[in-house]
């Protein structure tokens, strides 16, 4: 299995919904805590699986704004786990997830060099270094409802911008997804086949108005005629 | 996809994550923002574990945006006030000096208070409440305990909006409507700032986009779902209404109306007379028992315009039987809209929005509205019972909110949004604007605003209506305010929710009056909610000569150590959401849909750890306390053991009560029935909400949907089941505007400027007007526009001290558009000077690509006052945040011969914080930080300093730990 | 990339350190200048050990979490880091049993000790070029994904060495001619590799637009999503404006290898004595100091495209 998410940039409107619940499952996930730091002082900081930063693409008045929500990619060649030396960041072969064992991680930040998508963060209380981990303690909880055995950002996305399953099948919604908003993955040219694929803003509806637009009338109220309709 | 359904085989090795025997899971309602989502909240050893969207709730269907997914840093804030306080005797207002007191004491010394106004002079108290949706309650509480001056934050918030529908249509934007969702083709978004509704708009422009609708955003500033529209439209702020105008021109020269639609549902036909210079000019033509009368083309006679079968005259100038000259409404309309003042040339340079572009708009709409029309084939049955075997659908739908109605021509804006969508026929029809139980009412609703107050009685009637003449304003008879407020005076007639904002201001200046006692449930009007943010705390800290307060006693309700608990003199700690009994009621602002009739409620989910009640508890205690008639048993006694009981048991009407699910004595009844006293159960049973599904046959032109009406009626919604008449023509302003001319049989006003507003503002058709900030100063010295847009993460100032949010969010900037800020000479993060004909503050700037040229913004309420919330002197909120709030004046500017008038909308009193321009120059050197700066809010007595470290879990983690041989094994991959 | 100090302080002095070993080994081994003294022969070794260690040391600073530091070495397979903490390891023995072989046999060189020398001169060699890769491997660093990087380790490593070497041996009194040549050639080398590097990362590839997909307008960044800073701004977003970098380029190629190749060509020559030698090792010290620094503080983490930064 190839799991990983979609992410859906035309309907993404800027929430922090996923960003926010991710932090809120995994607080007190299999990695958790996640520390805050200075949490009510001058610099709050903290540690995130999930960011969304906001881009401007053109300029005024042609300019649209796309929020651009980032996280683990999952890639098929992770090169935070090539890099690791202690083994602690590891990719499961069974489904894909990169993880990153806390008993074994030294903090040396190593893998969030090789990380080109900042998905990893360093926790400065526990010295070990945190990650998306799909929500590996939800989504395979057969005492959670079908539904509900997702990770915590898909299921409580509003815009319905997220989209989780299994890439190897080509009949999942991701890849059918994927295939018809031509997805694409992010900075494909390092090489590590990052799992998690984007979809591009649709193309703008355009209205067709030649069916309305005649008349133009300039001499109006005498063109107005009284019909007659039953009240 | 849905999830595993089959867990694979190798998952079943992993360890068990999560302690489910230690878990319990609780519905209840959301109250991160005023949306109303429903919850599942997952708790182990009473400390919250997860928060998640409850995926059965009418609202959210389980999604859950990133304020309510920010929960559980609410619930643990250590800006939660503790116990009772109160203001140290001897210390002065405002200097954070607090005793802690016991519940016993603060509720009999707030008693004695209270009882003593009651006994003589009961307008002496004021009561103002913020974002509480609990307006039901507390304007029950106000109308038993005979004081007038009631109201919650509606007039700074979107009164223009929802006054607006409700003169038009009976229903409104946000709370009383929606658009249709799924079925909609083309959406317009006029002014919203990511918020109201917040869930559900996404929910619904994720649908639209997936069906392939269009959505055309009209709003200055590109972020939050502008940011994923089809066009945006970066519109001149205060302008939205030309905008609608010149589109209403559009679609009338090229007769692109919905004829039918407006002979059978608006008051199109019906004839206004038209006398000018004389009494009774422009009003509605009426037969002896005050029929309308419309001309029958067929009978060629004047006819009772509410029968049904009649064959009205659209268009035509007519005589009336007493000879005055008539004309209908539609010849009136189509007469104004097709001046060349509305022609997309002349608005475009009102607008700064292209006249191709307008007029591309406009023709869109009335494509979609006529040549993609769709039909639900469902039989109804319309009011005059003649069957039907489909509902007709333009789908055209719309929506608006704060950037419309926070200006001083908001109401007449959003009038002309409304107009726009009636003329398409997309009111309440499938893929339009649908209205939500218990709306549509009968235009405007038959409440009006109570008058008479005595001692030691209720009002007859609420202390909030809806004016339809000067007879029904809430003046003496010299034509003086008898509201704190001035709401229902001359200053605003139509102020259907108070005036918050001007509370402060008028009961320190003792105009109309002094009062002794405000009290303020959960409304930070020290700091976020209020213009004139620094005047407004040196007017609570005003003493008279007798060095008495000018508010003598000022009582707060709130849960959190906020800038207004620092100038409470008694200090009620409220619980926070996930710790008390609440209603969303339907006699309230319910959670209906535009397909069900919905209310909900909130379950505790928690036990408080301190010394807190909720608001509503201690309302229903000295309800009791106070021995207010519907709270005091024929004993003499309470009658209520409280808020649960209370809500149980009383009625508003026979069967009608506070929520409208499982009522009959075995709770097998819905909307109307005896009281039962397990509803509480049955409503926890449901995931704390009930939902009402409507029959096919109602969901769709409500307000003349006959089966739909009488379910209204039964339900308690509207007093009758007589249909709902859309009012394009709003007989109602003109008669206010006759009493500006000197033309009218009732009460007038006696100054100029009085007359001169109810002349220029109160048309009984839409108009535009140029903001009345803006026409009173230099717009070449003040070039810009200012406006405040709500964060998608943030709600108000509620969550500036959530440990995570503010993470996302500590400081806000001044966005201006960058090409126009480099020719200034002004860079990204540079300080500036912005300057307002009321003060100056000092930000940073950020620039930006989305927001119109002559705009500048900013997120709203991120600004904080240090050591409020929590939070350190040094938090990037005090530091560098900051309010705009210094520069807007609860005032007009002051203008030549005219006395002190209220910065609002002339009719409605809606605060108009959206009308401020200013003037930016580039700080000197070396000017860095926000200003103006305050001092820090000190510690209340008995607060831990807030930790440093947050590391939230509710159970220690179970750690994936990866096998040795695959540590040792593993290739490259 | 965020100048960490442990971190250049390992390079560098470790760098040093192996270099230096390295020089002792094939001096000895190869006979290239004067024959070495006893005192020498300790002190390069001594000191060259103590420069590794203390480098190696340095760098577990800069780890969070040092409780697991011993597990570095179970990732040989695949990463760099721990390919370095193995041979790091794996030097000593032979270091060890290299100055063991000189206590008990003198200067004698015999078979065991030629190999003991060899060896751990080439585990020094390919533990530098491990340091090398780890920075060299990054493809998310544009500026370190080359191979000028593990070979500008491992020359400065070498220059530095013989510097350090020439140094020891000129204030013990030896004639350093042939050695203070050797290490003029060195430093030359290292200097070239240098100016090839910088003239190499002058050159920007990637973009905010590729790294965003939206390739056919101008891309701008409106809103990072937090208002201070993360742990990847403090990790990633360490900025250096031109002039400063122009500046600090001038201290290295000054210190580094200008006044290194100055001062050692008076001493090959025979126009300066032991202070120079020792004025060289200082400066060719510090100027490797600011090279490093400089080495981080100029790589471009392409995670700050989507910070806003326009290229990398």
């Amino acid at each position: 299995m190839k799991l990983g998410l979609v992410i859906d940039l035309d309907v993404c409107v800027g929430c922090h919904g996923c960003a926010v619940a991710c932090k809120q499952w995994n607080t007190s996930g299999t990695t958790g805590p996640l520390t805050d730091t200075d949490a009510y002082g001058a610099e709050p900081s903290g540690v995130w699986f999930n960011r969304i930063r906001s881009y401007e693409v053109g300029d005024y008045p042609h300019n649209k704004t796309v929020h651009f929500p980032m996280s683990c990619m999952h890639c098929e060649d992770a090169a935070c786990v090539t890099v690791c030396p202690t083994g602690a960041s590891w990719k499961r072969q069974e489904d894909g997830i990169v993880l990153v064992d806390q008993d074994k991680c030294m903090g040396c930040n190593l893998c969030s060099w090789a990380c080109p998508y900042g998905a990893r963060e360093l926790d400065p209380a526990s010295g070990t270094m945190k990650k998306c981990t799909l929500c590996i303690d939800r989504i395979y909880d057969e005492r959670l409802p079908v539904e509900e055995r997702q990770p915590a950002c898909v299921l409580t996305c509003p815009a319905h911008a997220r989209h989780f399953g299994d890439f190897d099948d080509p009949e999942s919604d991701v890849s059918r997804l994927t295939r018809e908003r031509s997805g694409y993955a992010l900075m494909p040219e390092m090489g590590y086949k990052p799992t998690n694929k984007y979809l591009p803003p649709r193309q703008k509806r355009t209205v067709d108005t030649s069916d309305v637009a005649r008349g133009g009338v300039r001499d109006k109220l005498k063109a107005w005629v009284n019909r007659v309709v039953a009240r | 996809m849905a999830g595993f359904e089959k867990i694979p085989d190798f998952a079943k090795e992993l360890p068990q994550f999560e302690p489910r025997d230690k878990q319990q899971t609780h519905f209840t309602t959301c109250y991160m923002c005023a949306c109303r989502c429903g919850i599942e909240v997952t708790v182990e050893d009473n400390k919250v574990r997860f928060i998640r969207g409850n995926r059965n709730h009418p609202v959210n269907r389980g999604v859950m945006c990133g304020k309510g997914n920010a929960g559980i840093m609410k619930q643990y804030s250590p800006a939660k006030l503790k116990g009772p306080l109160r203001r140290k005797p001897g210390s002065e207002r405002g200097s954070g000096e607090f005793e802690e007191i016991s519940w016993d004491e603060a509720l009999n010394e707030l008693t004695a208070r209270l009882q003593k106004i009651r006994e003589t002079d009961p307008k002496k108290l004021a009561f103002f409440t913020g974002r509480d949706q609990m307006q039901a309650l507390t304007g029950l509480w106000a109308t038993q305990f005979g004081t007038i001056n009631w109201a919650a934050h509606g007039g700074f918030c979107s009164v223009n909006m929802a006054a607006a529908g409700l003169y038009m249509l009976g229903h409104a934007f946000w709370e009383f409507g929606d658009p249709d969702w799924d079925r909609t083709k083309y959406f317009m978004l006029w002014g919203v700032a990511e918020d109201h509704a917040s869930n559900p708009i996404k929910i619904g422009l994720e649908k639209l986009k997936r069906n392939g609708g269009k959505f055309v955003a009209i709003n200055p500033v590109r972020t939050g779902y502008q940011a994923i529209a089809d066009e945006w439209v970066p519109i001149r702020p205060g302008t939205d209404g030309m905008l609608a105008l010149s589109m209403v021109h559009v679609l009338l020269s090229r007769e692109l109306v919905d004829f039918d639609f407006l002979i059978r549902y608006t008051n199109a036909p019906w004839l206004v007379v038209n006398t000018q210079g004389q009494k009774g000019d422009g009003l509605i033509l009426r037969d002896e028992n005050g029929k309308p009368l419309a001309w029958d083309l067929e009978k060629e006679a004047f006819v009772d315009a509410t029968q049904a079968e009649i064959k009205p005259a659209t268009f035509g100038e007519y005589t009336a039987p007493d000879g005055r000259p008539v004309r209908t409404v539609m010849t009136v309309l189509v007469e104004k809209y097709l001046d060349e003042q509305y022609a997309p040339e002349n608005a475009a340079k009102i607008c700064g929005v292209p006249a191709e572009q307008i007029e591309r708009m406009a023709l869109e709409i009335a494509h979609v509205a006529f040549k993609e029309t769709i039909t639900v084939d469902v039989e109804w049955t319309d009011w005059a019972g003649r069957k039907h075997d489909k509902f007709i659908g333009r789908p055209v739908s719309m929506h608006a909110m704060r950037g419309i109605s926070a200006h001083s021509n908001g109401f007449q804006a959003a009038r002309a949004i409304h107009l726009l969508q009636t003329l398409l026929g997309t009111i309440d029809c499938p893929g339009g604007f649908r209205a939500k139980a218990p709306y549509p009412k009968h235009v405007p609703p038959p409440i009006k605003p109570a008058r008479e107050m005595a001692p030691n009685t209720p009002l007859k009637s609420p202390p909030l209506g809806f004016p339809t003449g000067p007879e029904d304003l809430v003046i003496d008879a010299d034509g003086n305010p008898l509201r704190l407020d001035k709401a229902y005076s001359w200053d605003a007639p139509v102020a259907a929710h108070g005036m918050m904002h001007m509370v402060i201001t008028n009961a320190v200046k003792g105009d109309p009056y002094p009062i002794d006692t405000l009290i303020l449930f959960m409304a930070n009007m020290a700091w976020n909610s209020t213009m004139n943010t620094k005047s407004v705390q040196e007017m609570l800290r005003e003493k008279g000569d007798d060095g008495e307060y000018k508010i003598p006693y000022l009582v707060v309700s709130d849960a959190f150590h906020s800038e207004m608990v620092n100038f409470a003199d008694l200090v009620l700690p409220d619980t926070t959401y996930l710790e008390r009994y609440d209603t969303i009621s339907l006699l309230d602002r319910p959670i209906s849909e535009p397909d069900a009739i919905c209310d909900s409620v909130r379950i505790p989910v928690l036990e408080p750890d301190r010394d807190v009640r909720s608001w509503q508890e201690v309302m229903v205690d000295l309800a009791g306390r106070l021995k207010f008639p519907a709270f005091t048993g024929e004993d003499g006694q309470p009658k209520f053991s409280g808020y649960k009981e209370f809500i149980t048991q009383w009625e508003k009407a026979p069967g009608i009560g506070f929520l409208a699910g499982w009522r009959g004595k075995d709770g097998e009844k819905s909307l109307r029935g005896e009281p039962n006293p397990n509803q509480w159960e049955k409503y926890k049973e449901n995931g704390a909400f009930f939902e009402y599904h409507l029959p096919e046959s109602t969901r769709f032109y409500k307000f003349a949907n006959k089966e739909y009406l009488e379910l209204a009626k039964e339900a308690g919604f509207n007093g009758s089941s007589e249909p709902i008449i859309f009012e394009l023509y709003s007989e109602a302003l003109q008669k206010f505007r006759l009493a500006g001319q000197g033309l009218y049989d009732g009460p007038m006003p006696t100054r100029e400027e009085d007359k001169e507003r109810l002349t220029n503002w109160f048309d009984p058709l839409p108009i535009f007007y140029v903001p009345l900030e803006e026409q009173r100063i230099d717009t070449d010295k003040y070039t810009f526009h200012a406006v405040n847009q709500r964060p998608m993460l943030m709600y108000h100032s509620w969550d500036s001290q959530n440990a995570w949010l503010r993470q996302i969010l500590a400081q806000n900037f001044l966005y201006m558009n960058r090409s126009r800020a480099l020719k200034m000479g002004i860079e990204d993060g540079a300080w500036v000077w912005v300057e307002s004909h009321n003060g100056k503050i000092r930000v940073q700037v950020k620039l930006m690509e989305g927001v119109q040229e002559d705009t500048v913004w900013t997120w709203n309420a991120i600004g904080k006052q240090g050591g409020a919330w929590g939070l350190s002197a040094d938090a990037p909120e005090a530091a560098r945040g900051f309010l705009m709030n210094h520069l807007i004046s609860e005032l007009l500017p002051p203008k030549e011969g005219s006395r002190d008038i209220t910065n609002s909308d002339p009719i409605t009193g809606q605060a108009a914080w959206y009308d401020l321009r200013v003037k930016i120059t580039p700080a000197a050197p070396g000017e860095t930080g926000s200003w103006p700066q305050f001092d820090t809010v000190k510690p209340l007595p008995g607060a831990k300093p807030s930790p440093s470290e947050v590391r939230h879990q509710s159970h220690e983690a179970v750690n994936l730990v990866r096998p040795i041989d695959d540590v040792l094994s593993r290739g490259a991959k | 990339m965020h100048p960490a100090l442990s971190v250049i302080f390992f390079t560098v002095t470790s760098g040093a350190g192996y270099g230096l070993f390295i020089l002792l080994a094939l001096a000895h081994v190869f006979g290239i200048g004067d024959p070495l003294t006893v005192g020498e022969f300790y002190t390069a070794g001594i000191l060259s050990l103590v420069m590794i260690t203390a480098g190696l040391l340095s760098s577990t600073f800069h780890l969070a979490n040092p409780k697991n530091a011993w597990r570095a070495v179970m990732r040989f397979r695949t990463s760099w880091l721990s390919r370095e903490g193995v041979f790091a390891i794996a030097f000593y023995p032979f270091a060890v049993l290299y100055m063991l072989g000189f206590y008990i046999n003198g200067l004698e060189l015999g078979v065991p000790c030629i190999l003991f020398a060899l060896i751990g001169a080439l585990i020094a060699l390919i533990t530098v070029f491990t340091t090398g890769m780890i920075y060299g491997s990054l493809k998310t660093i544009p500026q370190w994904s080359t191979s000028l990087t593990p070979a500008n380790y491992i020359l400065l490593g070498l220059a530095s060495g013989a510097t350090f070497f020439t140094a020891i041996r000129a204030l013990a009194g030896s004639e350093v001619g042939t050695i203070a040549a050797l290490a003029v050639a060195l430093v030359a080398i290292a200097a070239i590799g240098k100016v090839i590097y910088y003239f190499w990362i002058g050159r920007e590839s990637i973009t905010i637009n590729t790294a965003t997909g939206f390739t056919r307008a101008v891309v701008r960044l409106l809103d990072t999503g937090h208002t201070c800073d993360t742990f990847l701004n403090r990790e990633f977003g360490h900025t250096i404006d031109c002039a400063k970098v122009g500046l600090l380029r001038g201290v290295v190629y000054l210190l580094a290898f200008a006044l290194p190749i100055i001062l050692l060509a008076m001493i090959a020559t025979q126009n300066g004595g032991s202070g120079l030698a020792l004025l060289a090792a200082i400066s060719i010290y510090l100027g490797t100091g600011v090279e490093r620094w400089l080495f981080f503080a100029e790589a471009k983490h392409v995670v700050n495209l989507y910070h806003g930064r326009q290229s990398c």
